[in-house]
């Protein structure tokens, strides 16, 4: 079948939405974690390792609404932060191939370093929890959003560009009129990684560093050997990660509806 | 009001032009333009032909200013395009081969973007949008996102997007020559009455001899670097002669030297020299 015949017939799937097919698998792991859990005695494995969904019920209805707070906090803050910073750099750096010569190898090297050596960076230099937490997420997801938004503006068809530059607008308005909603669609990409990794980077950044938010109680569950705790935490943060994308991928619907 | 705006478009000067391109892959010298003198006078509709790779699009960014020349100059009432770019806001507008619309934006958007560089208010930028728009027939596809136009209406609107600007210099690269015969003659004609109507210069860069002879007042013929091969003013041929003046192009083309029966009207090239 030639590749614009499975377009075609791709059916898209809604954001958050609940398919036969996903449905069934749930249905099927959660089968077999339930009978797990029933027969791990027999099998020699604790009981605690495999907890019965009413003993991770039991954990779920202990879920400190305020821990996540923090974590969601922490999440879009720094991805707000990240964004704003990888931007305006990326512009600068379309702009002077100067400073772009100078920043790439810098940035090439930033996303090469190992998170966990960025929180360990971060315990060591700076004594407040939130500016580490902060930091780690945005040395982390910053470079992200500046090399994506780059390549993007650098993909601006050079027909367009011209187009633009023949009506002679100011440096701004050739950003603002052309480039940007250019990106966009691009942009939206970068956030949708971005948050999955934030979400893994800020739990690292807790579980390590903090005393609230989803990371600190995850390290609070292991210290007590709760796995049902863990499930119960864990469940949070996927949730949290499929919210944070619906929001993303309704926004993306809505600004990005005249696409064909 | 500029002195642009007060007295109307100003004589095009171009005097010893020469565009030399270095290639990246080889490092070698590519002459684009040598050594060309055009004159182009206030309101008069000039096509340019050539054969492909003669210089007719380096011609082109050097008159809009996107690029600058190597040697000589390039003169719109004393001011040049590169060198004073800003300008020339408002005062030059361009239509290229490709409509090159903005798809995030709806035809009317598309046609307010010159508008909007420049400073209009949002009431004006509308107003004057979708005056041009309707004027272009497009009064019902105002909404419309370029991917639900067809290319003869995505071209419209990016005549209407020219337009809007109320420009004295019109630019336009192959403009037409992408689309059917009968939408490339029908907008043809529109563009060329509304450039007469509201008086602007234009330069039309094309490939089609018909296409020349149906919308200059002259024809400026390029050979290899832009070469001034012939300069033709279309009004010194009777329509009868068309024919003739079409083979005569052509043959000036291939040969790269000018026809001798272009010299048998008054304006020929070895005038024009």
């Amino acid at each position: 079948m030639p590749l614009e015949a499975i377009e075609e017939h791709r059916t898209p799937v809604p954001v958050l939405s609940f398919p036969r097919q996903t449905v069934a698998s749930l249905l099927i792991f959660a089968v077999c974690w339930e009978t797990l859990s029933h027969l791990s005695p027999l099998l020699g494995i604790p009981p605690f390792a495999v907890p019965s969904f009413a003993t991770i019920a039991r954990s779920m209805a202990r879920i400190t609404p305020l821990d996540v707070v923090v974590t969601l906090a922490r999440v879009i803050g720094a991805l707000i932060a990240s964004f704003t910073v990888g931007i305006a750099l990326a512009m600068a750096m379309y702009r002077s191939e100067t400073l772009d010569k100078y920043l790439h190898p810098m940035v090439r090297i930033l996303m090469a370093v190992p998170v966990v050596s960025w929180i360990l960076f971060a315990v060591l230099w700076f004594p407040g929890v939130e500016f580490r937490i902060g930091f780690v997420l945005v040395v982390v997801c910053g470079p992200v959003f500046l090399v994506d938004t780059l390549d993007a503006m650098r993909n601006v068809p050079r027909e367009l560009r011209q187009m633009m530059r023949s009506f002679r607008p100011t440096v701004l308005q050739f950003f603002i009129k052309l480039m940007l909603p250019a990106i966009v669609p691009t942009i939206f990409t970068s956030w949708k990684v971005n948050i999955s990794l934030a979400i893994r980077v800020v739990t690292i950044a807790e579980l390590v560093g903090a005393v609230t938010g989803i990371g600190h109680q995850l390290s609070v569950a292991q210290e007590l050997f709760s796995v049902a705790d863990v499930f119960a935490w864990t469940i949070v943060l996927v949730a949290l990660l499929f919210l944070l994308e619906a929001v993303v991928a309704r926004l993306e619907a809505r600004i990005l509806r005249w696409r064909a | 009001m500029t002195e642009i705006q007060k007295n109307g478009p100003p004589p095009i000067e171009v005097r010893g032009l020469r565009k030399v391109f270095r290639q990246a892959t080889t490092g070698q010298s590519v002459v684009a333009i040598d050594r060309l003198d055009l004159t182009i006078a206030s309101r008069e509709v000039v096509a340019i032909v050539g054969q492909t790779g003669c210089g007719k699009s380096t011609f082109f960014d050097l008159m809009i200013g996107l690029e600058a020349p190597t040697d000589g100059s390039i003169r719109i009432g004393g001011k040049s395009p590169y060198a004073d770019f800003d300008f020339f806001r408002g005062h030059m507008a361009t239509v290229f081969q490709q409509d090159r619309l903005l798809p995030w934006r709806s035809a009317l958007d598309n046609a307010k973007l010159p508008l909007e560089l420049i400073g209009h208010s949002e009431e004006e930028q509308r107003e004057r949008a979708l005056s041009w728009l309707k004027r272009l027939g497009l009064e019902n596809f105002t909404n419309a996102y370029p991917h639900e136009l067809s290319g003869g209406m995505r071209q419209r609107v990016a005549i209407a997007r020219a337009f809007s600007v109320q420009p004295q210099i019109l630019l336009a690269d192959e403009a037409f020559g992408h689309l059917d015969e009968v939408t490339a003659a029908e907008l043809r004609e529109t563009f060329l009455s509304l450039t007469r109507e509201t008086g602007a210069t234009a330069i039309l860069i094309t490939h089609q001899l018909e296409e020349a002879i149906a919308v200059g007042d002259r024809i400026a013929v390029f050979g290899q670097s832009a070469r001034l091969l012939a300069d033709i003013h279309v009004a010194q041929w009777p329509p009868s002669e068309y024919g003739t003046l079409r083979e005569a192009i052509q043959w000036t083309l291939q040969n790269q030297r000018p026809d001798p029966r272009l010299a048998q009207a008054p304006s020929a090239a070895a005038q024009s020299h």
